[in-house]
């Protein structure tokens, strides 16, 4: 165990040491028969790399859980090195010394986003072989891609492991490089490029506020390190105002990187990057990074000389993500775009967890510390089920994507006149291009089913265990003493279940279920390598969900319990069943609150959300189609409602609402006019003070010189005679001077 | 004995004769004779100086002064001829080699 510990700061420095390796070697054998074959232009040093960095992960994984177990209660912390040694000045003057050295802490939470990046990253890693190398537009560059990939893997670890804020900001300033690059991968294409700058641009108003908030900690706290800063009597002697100031500061980065309201307008442009970027942002790393930093926020509400101070601050913090969840979902009804309904789905599911957070700490915070570690928990296993499913969402539908692409390659080709202008009025990530996948796609729509339920909350799949847990703890704060407002946050979430369940549905029937509704989807096949493995792999995980539970995993992340046994999994499933499904309560009482909580869930998530989506868009497959079994059932249901229950919602679908959401209520629009009023003549204003004033200065200094200069150099004729009659001169003003000074 | 304060007179005359040749005259050996002028001028300065207060440092500066002139003229003349081969005048007007 000592030595995964020493080996540990190799997980963020393999990748980083791969990136330049895999630039220099693309850039040297670009073109190459072996390094496109056999080396995958990089694929295959970046999958190997992912590979021992997720063996690592393993190793820490299990040799922390098992430290745990034996009853160890603290974070193993591991100080890798002094970086840098600096002197700061105190309050009375004198000179303190302080080191700035690279540690690295595990703890639950660590731990759990440690997995799950290392182990998604490995299987993005392997997805891409198929999905990337298996595209012309992507030949000879994509040794950039997987360059760029690692480094943002290194961010990632970086940022989980590192027990100091300073470098916690560090690492996330490198994700967001790279996601800049990553997204603007196909930079030839105006549009990535403005979802590229767009990303950065986006992300670092939020960066901005975090740095602010990260100097007032250093001024507070002098220092950066967690074991300082979390330090409960620290955090009583720092101001509490102060204390408040910082951590909305930091907030608002979280935001700005998880994309929540009013900072999300990045991510659905972010879909402009390969379909493993996609998977990538908003799975395994970049978005995790906004939860995970609050989720670091815990110990400044759970410090007792902060009690009660912070319950606005954990207040706002539920607030912004019940607005999101909301917002996102309804936008996500009207995307046509395959990837977009993920992205917003994304940004909804994100905004649960934040719900959840935000009851958590506002429950720690007032003294509720039992339903604070639950809410916490719930909304720690709430991230790792959405990961997983999400992860897998976004491959299955590049799987798709692919799949489609070629199609319509194929058939352009059999018909003899192969017109390159024409490939651009094919929209291959258009669902309404789609239809009746289920047969030609297997494994992918099998795939696409298990994810879309887990993100749904079908009972017993993944997101089932979690969800429940962060609605319940939503109610449950607005039922207390000063929680009142919860209960915005609170039925926003609920409403939200609901919609989650139309508009996943939608987007898995008007792919997979139906007709055809184009030749090209009449055409597609599943052949492309690669891609079934982690497709495959991240089902089971989905479905695995139960096992976790059964676990007590969110408990554990709740640092309820230190224990993850296998022997207490049966009965602590059932516990689990019985607390999810009656709402008992650990006391064996029977909350009624809770029951009727629950079972709305699930009404509005499984039944009423997926019935609308199935009466409109469900169907059935053409004659002598197949669909698995596992499948086919949802299919044949579908076509069933769909024939049965007619819906005319050509009124929804043409008022000004449905306008705004396929808009994404305008919110590009009002940023964009509201940076030409104030920013751009701004920057005109910049502009002009910098011309005129500061470069007129300088110009002005540099004409005067060579205005004087050129009138020297006029005396200087070239004839001996004028530098003799100069020589005289100057004597005799040298001898008048001095006669007239003696 | 001739009044030291006369050889002084001298010098100063010699020296304006010699600076006016210096500034008004073309030819560059008229200006060199001009300069040899000057610094003859100097020289019975100094010789009056050292006839006035009796002090033979007059005399020394006086030989040494001589003798460097000797090789400044030297030096001048042949200035002179490369100047002359290059471009074929000597005439202060015309060369102005020293602006470079």
């Amino acid at each position: 165990m000592m030595e995964a510990n020493e080996l540990a700061i190799l997980i963020p420095v393999l990748p980083i040491l791969a990136m330049p390796v895999i630039l220099f070697l693309g850039q040297l054998f670009n073109g190459n028969a072996k390094w496109k074959g056999f080396w995958k232009e990089g694929g295959t040093i970046s999958t190997a790399v992912m590979a021992i960095v997720f063996l690592l992960s393993l190793w820490l994984i299990v040799g922390h859980v098992s430290a745990f177990s034996e009853g160890s209660d603290d974070a193993i912390v591991t100080d890798v090195g002094n970086w840098v040694s600096y002197q700061l000045f105190t309050e009375h003057g004198d000179m303190k010394a302080q080191d700035l050295g690279f540690g690295m802490q595990l703890d639950h939470v660590s731990v759990m986003l440690l997995f799950v990046a290392s182990f998604l990253c490995l299987l993005i890693s392997i997805f891409s072989m198929g999905y990337m190398n298996t595209d012309k537009i992507n030949e000879n560059r994509n040794h950039r891609f997987y360059a760029e990939f690692v480094l943002f893997c290194a961010g990632m670890f970086g940022m989980v492991l590192a027990d100091n804020f300073l470098w916690l900001f560090i690492f996330w300033e490198i994700m967001g490089l790279c996601s800049y690059l990553l997204i603007g991968f196909y930079y030839e294409r105006p549009s990535a490029s403005y979802a590229a700058k767009k990303a950065f641009l986006t992300t670092r108003v939020g960066d901005v506020f975090l740095f602010v908030g990260l100097l007032i900690m250093h001024a507070e706290f002098g220092s950066w390190d967690f074991s300082v800063v979390f330090n409960a009597a620290n955090i009583g002697a720092a101001d509490a105002g102060l204390i408040k100031a910082m951590l909305l500061l930091m907030f608002i980065g979280a935001v700005g990187k998880s994309a929540q309201f009013p900072l999300h307008v990045w991510l659905p442009d972010a879909m402009e990057g390969p379909t493993p970027v996609s998977a990538l942002i908003h799975a395994a790393t970049m978005v995790n990074a906004g939860l995970y930093l609050v989720a670091r926020m815990f110990p400044f509400f759970a410090a007792p000389a902060m009690a009660g101070e912070l319950s606005d601050v954990a207040l706002l913090i539920a607030m912004i993500g019940g607005i999101t969840a909301f917002m996102a979902a309804a936008i996500a009804f009207v995307q046509k775009d395959i990837k977009k309904v993920l992205a917003y789905s994304t940004m909804s599911q994100l905004a649960y967890i934040f719900t959840g957070l935000g009851a958590s700490l506002w429950f720690v915070n007032n003294g509720h510390d039992e339903l604070a570690f639950f809410a916490f928990g719930a909304s720690m296993f709430h991230l790792f089920n959405h990961a997983m499913a999400k992860g897998m969402l976004f491959m299955a539908s590049g799987s798709v994507i692919h799949e489609m692409h070629h199609a319509h390659h194929h058939l352009e080709h059999s018909e003899g006149e192969h017109d390159e202008d024409d490939e651009d009025h094919f929209d291959a990530q258009d669902m309404d291009n789609m239809g009746g996948l289920a047969s030609r796609m297997p494994i992918t729509a099998i795939a696409m089913a298990v994810g879309s339920a887990s993100i749904i909350g079908i009972p017993l799949i993944g997101g089932f265990w979690s969800k429940e847990g962060i609605v319940g703890s939503a109610w449950k704060a607005a039922m207390y003493d000063g929680g009142g407002l919860f209960i915005i946050p609170a039925i926003l979430v609920l409403l939200t279940a609901g919609m989650t369940g139309f508009y996943m549905s939608r987007m898995w029937f008007m792919t997979f279920a139906g007709k055809p509704k184009t030749e090209v989807a009449a055409h597609v096949e599943e052949t492309t390598p690669f891609i079934p493995i982690p497709l495959v792999t991240l089902t089971i995980m989905t479905l695995g969900g139960i096992i976790f539970a059964g676990l007590n995993f969110a408990g554990w992340l709740g640092e309820n319990s230190s224990n993850l046994s296998l022997s207490h999994a049966p009965s602590h499933l059932w516990h689990e069943i019985t607390h999810a499904f009656l709402a008992l309560g650990s006391d064996g009482k029977i909350d009624p609150l809770i029951l009727i909580i629950t079972w709305t869930t699930i009404l509005l998530s499984m039944v009423i959300g997926p019935f609308y989506a199935m009466s409109l868009y469900g169907g059935k497959l053409a004659k002598g189609q197949k669909a698995h079994w596992s499948i086919a059932w949802i299919v044949a249901l579908s076509g069933r409602i769909h024939s049965s229950y007619k819906f005319d919602n050509s009124v929804w679908a043409e008022s000004g609402l449905s306008t705004a959401l396929r808009n994404r209520l305008y919110f590009d629009q009002w940023y964009d006019a509201l940076m030409l009023k104030i920013v751009v003549p701004f920057s005109y204003a910049a502009a002009w003070f910098d011309r005129r004033i500061i470069d007129g200065v300088i110009k002005g200094i540099e004409t005067g010189s060579q205005e004087a200069s050129r009138n020297i150099r006029s005396l200087t004729t070239g004839s001996a005679r004028d530098y003799i009659m100069m020589a005289a001169l100057g004597t005799l003003a040298l001898f008048l001077l001095i006669w007239g000074v003696a | 004995m001739i009044d030291p304060s006369w050889v002084a007179g001298l010098g100063v005359f010699l020296f304006c004769i010699g600076l006016w040749g210096a500034f008004t005259r073309k030819n560059a050996i008229i200006v060199l004779m001009s300069i040899e002028l000057i610094l003859n001028a100097v020289n019975l300065n100094f010789i009056a100086g050292a006839a006035q207060y009796g002090d033979a440092t007059g005399w020394v500066y006086t030989a040494f002064a001589i003798a460097i002139a000797a090789a400044e003229v030297a030096i001048g003349l042949a200035i002179f001829l490369a100047m002359y081969s290059q471009h074929e005048t000597i005439s202060l007007d015309e060369v102005k080699l020293l602006k470079h």
